[in-house]
């Protein structure tokens, strides 16, 4: 009988094609540079802009009650706050740099949409049986651009609080509380790249559904950032991170491994 | 050893059967000619060998292995509908990201080797969004076409294409199944252009495969038949067909008996009435018309 041999490609070989491709193609997205660019500029004109209304008081003509607009403190507000503060709904709270883990579900929800939308996923999967490779891949590159999006926040950060000339007083964090508290951040985008990918390939090339579940799949753990990284983390906070993002990326991406095996493709 | 050989495969989409017990086997080296009509399970079976869809039931082989083996699968190229391009690349860098995706080692001469055999190297800098619908077919083709494929599977590649495209698409599959032992899977309704290099032909209704034969097949199935006019065509028909048993009038206006021998024996018989012949000649019913009839049959 006729025979047909059939070159073997091992996974490591696989994997870094997948990747090299994967990272071509987000670092010539322009919505990469256009979301990095924006975690840069915010924080320059959150901290520029309250520092600028801190103290100033608006009156409610109607029922007389003044409402005074507290502004930035410090700094590193924008980072995270100490631990034991409670968490409040007000503006400083809300306009950190824990909002770019929805950024994220949007850079990885269109990211993986993209690739159902243009067909390519029809060429990818005829070429590559293994869907675990894609969810490897798609994991990394999400955490690669997620990270890009928090360290563009902390830069912005550090020239927002050099413009508007508010303290750069580490006060109870320290330095190193600082380092390791973004450093804890960076590891918790695996959690939530982990989420926003299974919903997305769940969705597949219906961008919205992506979007708008990781959102909603996001928020849920939302509350648990400023706890798990407050601004005086430590190893233990890091270690927490990583270790959650591992869980969370291993278990969630399994599951999303048989939601590609399992669902049609196209 | 066959390329592909699926046995029973059904594919259930919610309560819409779309394949129902439907077996194929498509030898090495061949070029496969898939047909049927809209809806019959085509594009289903193509994104089923393709791994795009999960079946309900059955079993596909691939090169005598499972279709989802990895080492199989990055042997098969496949065009389905439209190719998988970025809107926003160009095509160049569409082709090089499908190269990458192949692990391929010398990417940028495989890439222009095979944008050189669609003609469209020229067009290599223009992004996907602003080329044509042959254009983007081209690619298409060129794409699955990457990393010396074993199998290819393409979806109604001709569509959109001009006389050129068509013949250059000939000539690519014929020389990629002779040279690369390649084989090709290819469905299509332009059956005129796929009678031209099908080797085999796969017919597909209902989500069943009613008849697979070679090409040397369906040439010996394929029924001469006597075509001919005369002044009284409606008279000469009824003649007719009191001998034979299948006399039609064709949309040319051409009397067809299938059951005669030579153009002789009707000349003299219809003389014998009284019927004077203007034209005869003997032909031979192609593909379209073989593929009509058996539809026909299955109504």
């Amino acid at each position: 009988m006729e025979k047909m041999n059939f070159e073997h490609n091992s996974f490591g070989k696989r994997l870094g094609s997948m990747l090299k491709v994967d990272f071509r193609r987000m670092f010539t997205m322009p919505l990469l540079y256009i979301m990095v660019g924006s975690c840069l500029v915010m924080p320059i004109l959150i901290l520029v802009m309250t520092t600028m209304m801190d103290g100033s008081v608006s009156v409610n003509p109607q029922t007389g009650v003044e409402t005074v607009v507290e502004g930035f403190e410090n700094t590193w507000q924008a980072i995270g706050s100490v631990s034991g503060t409670a968490m409040s709904m007000d503006l400083t709270s809300m306009c950190n740099i824990n909002m770019l883990y929805f950024f994220v579900a949007v850079l990885v929800g269109l990211f993986v949409s993209q690739d159902f939308r243009s067909g390519y996923a029809k060429n990818l999967f005829t070429v590559r049986a293994k869907k675990g490779d894609y969810i490897i891949a798609k994991t990394l590159v999400g955490f690669v651009g997620g990270a890009l999006m928090l360290i563009a926040y902390f830069i912005g950060t550090i020239l927002g609080g050099a413009i508007s000339g508010l303290s750069f007083d580490t006060g109870t964090a320290g330095v190193s509380g600082i380092v390791m508290c973004m450093i804890a951040k960076i590891f918790l985008i695996l959690v939530f790249v982990a989420i926003d990918l299974l919903v997305s390939v769940a969705a597949k090339q219906k961008t919205w559904l992506s979007i708008v579940g990781s959102l909603c799949a996001g928020m849920l753990l939302f509350t648990m950032i400023p706890m798990i990284t407050p601004l005086d983390s430590t190893m233990m906070n890091v270690m927490l991170c990583l270790a959650g993002g591992i869980l969370f990326s291993v278990g969630l991406g399994a599951i999303s491994n048989i939601v590609l095996k399992k669902t049609s493709l196209v | 050893m066959n390329a592909i050989e699926i046995k029973n495969l059904t594919k259930n989409f919610g309560q819409k059967q779309a394949l129902r017990g439907l077996d194929m086997t498509v030898p090495m080296g061949a070029i496969y000619g898939f047909i049927g009509e809209n809806g019959s399970g085509k594009s289903t079976t193509e994104k089923l060998i393709c791994g795009l869809l999960v079946p309900s039931d059955g079993q596909i082989k691939l090169f005598g292995r499972d279709y989802t083996d990895v080492d199989v699968r990055a042997k098969v190229g496949v065009l389905i509908e439209a190719p998988g391009c970025f809107p926003n690349y160009s095509v160049w860098n569409n082709m090089m990201l499908q190269a990458a995706n192949l692990g391929m080692k010398n990417a940028e001469e495989e890439v222009r080797k095979v944008l050189k055999l669609v003609r469209m190297e020229g067009a290599a800098s223009n992004k996907y969004k602003n080329c044509s619908l042959g254009m983007k077919q081209r690619i298409g083709i060129a794409m699955a076409l990457l990393g010396n494929p074993k199998l290819l599977v393409l979806d109604e590649p001709i569509n959109g294409l001009d006389a050129d495209g068509m013949r250059i698409m000939r000539e690519v599959l014929v020389d990629i199944t002779r040279e690369a032992q390649c084989t090709v899977v290819i469905s299509s309704h332009i059956l005129g252009e796929l009678e031209k290099i099908a080797t085999h032909y796969g017919i597909v209704r209902n989500g069943k495969m009613i008849k697979e034969m070679t090409a040397q097949e369906l040439e010996e199935s394929c029924r001469t038949y006597v075509a001919l006019q005369t002044k009284e065509m409606n008279r000469a028909k009824a003649i007719l067909a009191c001998k034979y048993s299948r006399v039609e009038e064709d949309e040319a206006g051409y009397i067809r008996v299938y059951d005669a021998k030579e153009p002789e024996e009707i000349v003299t018989y219809l003389y014998e009435n009284e019927i004077l012949v203007n034209e005869i000649g003997t032909a031979k019913i192609g593909l379209e018309e073989y593929y009509i009839d058996l539809m026909k049959e299955g109504r």
